[in-house]
């Protein structure tokens, strides 16, 4: 905390002085982003907060009532929006792992003097306006797209607006936040352990197994935490690329609020959401720091 | 492969050349390990001595010549099918395992029965003395205990020979001192050939049954570190292995087996003859077999008149360069084995004299290139204090 040391130029009781400076100007600096930050995200987060127990319409002497959530814990629709969230988010993190642990591996052991250009590569991809990118798979995807273009035959039509599109574009549109923590946890590997492990008779599979995904893990799990719950609350993908089928949780809770204007339901949904992410983010976090190696 | 029998151990290394694009790492270097003898190459950095560890262990296959392992050609059977285990410079520990699991990797991938496993780590776990550690990662480890289990990981496979690339090189010089008796220890202990590369003589003489000084890919001198240090056979091992003068002598005349050069009064440097027609060659002459003063000298001692140029007290001897009349400068070691014995000072007129015996002519002309990092003695006397 008070590990900083700021100049002190009246030194008549030197250390107190010494130590009060610092705390100042710690706070100091922590000043403007605390504040912006209970501005822009704690208010909202407690309207929030009230607008999923207040009873309806809220005024003055309405009163609050934990029925919002009952309503939408119970409602079967919900409940099965849930679980193609789930499968959405779940088959495209899984596709993204698939890709990115050999994509990283391949780059920090392999690439040589490609490596510098395949990490901007992504970084660039991210930096291109999502919609930009979800709408390209329109063009990719579509009855009159480039794949059925290639394709003999009548177009096949479940490439687009559908579950299959969503899980295409998600997956693409996050492999950048997949892919850079699980390189950086292989940056610390050093490669001699592949090369001991190899000695010691370990195929490729035995390697990737007990060495390089250990190794990588607290990587793994930092990539889930920054890729699973943006993709859960995604509305745009599915409403550019989806179809009735891949109606997802981000959809609903908009248009609980935006199209139906039952604020209770979209926040008491919201909450809930939140809440699960928070505990998701917790055992992943938990889970990342039990396999960070010490060295 | 073929019956192992009295070729337990035995690495052939059979006319071996590799190359990486125009650079030739290993040039036709032929070596034959016997079972159980505790091996050494030694060289100065891109000697070529680590390649060829790395084709006895199978990571670079040679573009010519043979590996035989107890006699079975391996030349091209990759690494994990290799009977041979390396110890590798940066260890290459597994962090995310225990000491325990970090040893029992080999055997487990090896499908060795659970029990057997048991078995040979505790044993193999006391052989290294690193009993109590078993559950500790390799982060809690100090640098020398890390080691031992780099050896016990590869020593529980009980290969036919392990391979150890300048495995202590990360150590402190105490604990180094240490681990290489240790090493030349479990060496005899074990009775398993150790292929050990190192760029420190010191190492390599207080370990090696024999040693191969490499140089620019190829074997300078296969020996005994007895014979390395009397009779190099190039200037290059005559550098490489402790310290030594060389002087380029004329040849005035050849009788009695020596070879003489005429300094006039009385002095002169005198050489084993070898049987060379050189009229110029290149003799050795060990700091240690040079004496000051003139007492005791005979027939058959060199004996030159020079100046003292510098004087370096080293704790055990006293170095000195003393500069001949014909400006070569010899570096002296003189014994401190006397209370209060008088130093020479820089300035002093001294004689030298050593016994003929001592001096013999070598081939090669090549000096020895030693970058500071590489911790080596050096032939030059010019180089007066070390380090």
């Amino acid at each position: 905390m008070a590990t900083v040391t700021a100049p002190a130029p009246m030194p008549a009781t030197p250390r107190t002085r010494k130590v009060r400076g610092a705390r100042r100007g710690a706070f100091g600096i922590l000043f403007a982003p605390v504040t912006l930050l209970i501005l822009l995200f704690l208010i909202p987060l407690l309207v929030m907060v009230q607008m999923s127990i207040v009873k309806f319409p809220p005024n003055t002497s309405s009163g609050y009532t934990l029925q919002h959530y009952v309503d939408v814990l119970t409602n079967d629709l919900n409940v099965h929006i849930a679980w193609t969230t789930m499968f959405i988010g779940t088959t495209a993190m899984v596709i993204m792992l698939a890709i990115a642990i050999p994509l990283a591996y391949y780059m920090v052991f392999k690439a040589g003097k490609l490596e510098l250009f395949i990490l901007l590569s992504l970084v660039l991809a991210d930096e291109l306006a999502p919609v930009v990118k979800i709408y390209a798979w329109q063009v990719i995807l579509g009855r009159n797209g480039i794949i059925n273009f290639f394709i003999p035959g009548p177009p096949v039509e479940w490439l687009l607006y559908s579950r299959f599109a969503v899980i295409v574009t998600l997956s693409t549109t996050y492999i950048t936040y997949t892919t850079i923590p699980i390189y950086a946890a292989m940056k610390a590997i050093d490669p001699v352990v592949f090369e001991s492990a190899v000695d010691l008779g370990a195929g490729w599979w035995p390697q990737t197994k007990k060495i390089l995904i250990p190794l990588a893990a607290p990587g793994i799990f930092i990539a889930m935490i920054l890729v699973y719950i943006p993709m859960l609350t995604d509305f745009v993908t599915s409403d550019i690329v989806g179809g009735a089928g891949s109606y997802m949780m981000g959809q609903r809770v908009r248009d609980l609020i935006l199209q139906t204007g039952d604020w209770g339901s979209g926040s008491a949904l919201n909450f809930i959401m939140l809440a699960l992410s928070g505990v998701f983010s917790l055992v992943a976090f938990r889970l990342a720091r039990l396999n960070r190696i010490d060295t | 492969m073929s019956a192992v029998g009295d070729r337990a151990g035995e690495i052939v290394v059979e006319s071996c050349t590799k190359r990486f694009g125009s650079v030739t790492a290993v040039d036709d270097v032929t070596l034959t390990i016997p079972g159980g003898e505790f091996f050494s190459m030694l060289g100065p950095s891109g000697c070529g001595k680590t390649t060829t560890l790395r084709m006895i262990a199978g990571f670079e296959t040679p573009d010519a010549g043979r590996i035989l392992l107890q006699g079975g050609d391996v030349t091209f059977v990759p690494p994990p099918k290799r009977n041979v285990n390396m110890v590798f410079q940066a260890y290459g520990l597994f962090p995310h395992m225990t000491v325990a699991e970090n040893i029992a990797f080999g055997p487990k991938i090896k499908k060795v029965d659970r029990s057997e496993i048991a078995t040979r780590v505790a044993d193999v776990v006391r052989t290294v003395q690193l009993d109590g550690m078993e559950d500790r990662r390799p982060a809690q480890l100090s640098g020398g205990q890390q080691q031992r289990v780099a050896l016990a990981r590869a020593l529980v496979n009980r290969p036919a020979a392990l391979l150890l690339d300048e495995p202590l090189g990360a150590l402190d010089l105490k604990l180094r001192k240490e681990m290489q008796l240790e090493l030349k220890d479990l060496q005899q202990r074990t009775g398993t050939t150790f292929v050990y590369v190192t760029h420190d003589q010191e190492e390599a003489m207080t370990m090696s049954d024999r040693i191969a000084v490499m140089n620019h890919g190829v074997v300078e001198q296969l020996a005994t570190p007895r014979e390395l240090y009397q009779r190099p056979a190039s200037t290059f091992v005559a550098g490489f292995i402790g310290v030594s003068n060389l002087i380029t002598m004329r040849v005035d005349r050849r009788e009695s087996g020596l070879l003489t050069m005429d300094l006039g009064d009385g002095q002169r440097i005198l050489a084993i003859d070898g049987g060379g027609t050189d009229a110029a060659p290149t003799i050795t002459v060990r700091p240690e077999w040079i004496k000051l003063a003139s007492d005791h000298t005979s027939e058959r001692s060199s004996l030159v008149g020079g100046t003292v140029v510098d004087v370096v007290y080293l704790g055990s001897v006293t170095q000195m360069i003393v500069e001949l009349a014909t400006g070569e400068r010899l570096t002296v070691h003189r014994l401190n084995d006397q209370v209060g014995a008088v130093e020479p000072r820089p300035g002093d007129r001294t004689t030298l004299h050593w016994a003929a015996e001592h001096s013999f002519v070598i081939g090669g002309s090549e000096t020895i290139e030693v970058d500071a990092s590489d911790r080596l003695t050096v032939a030059s006397p010019d180089r007066g204090r070390e380090g």
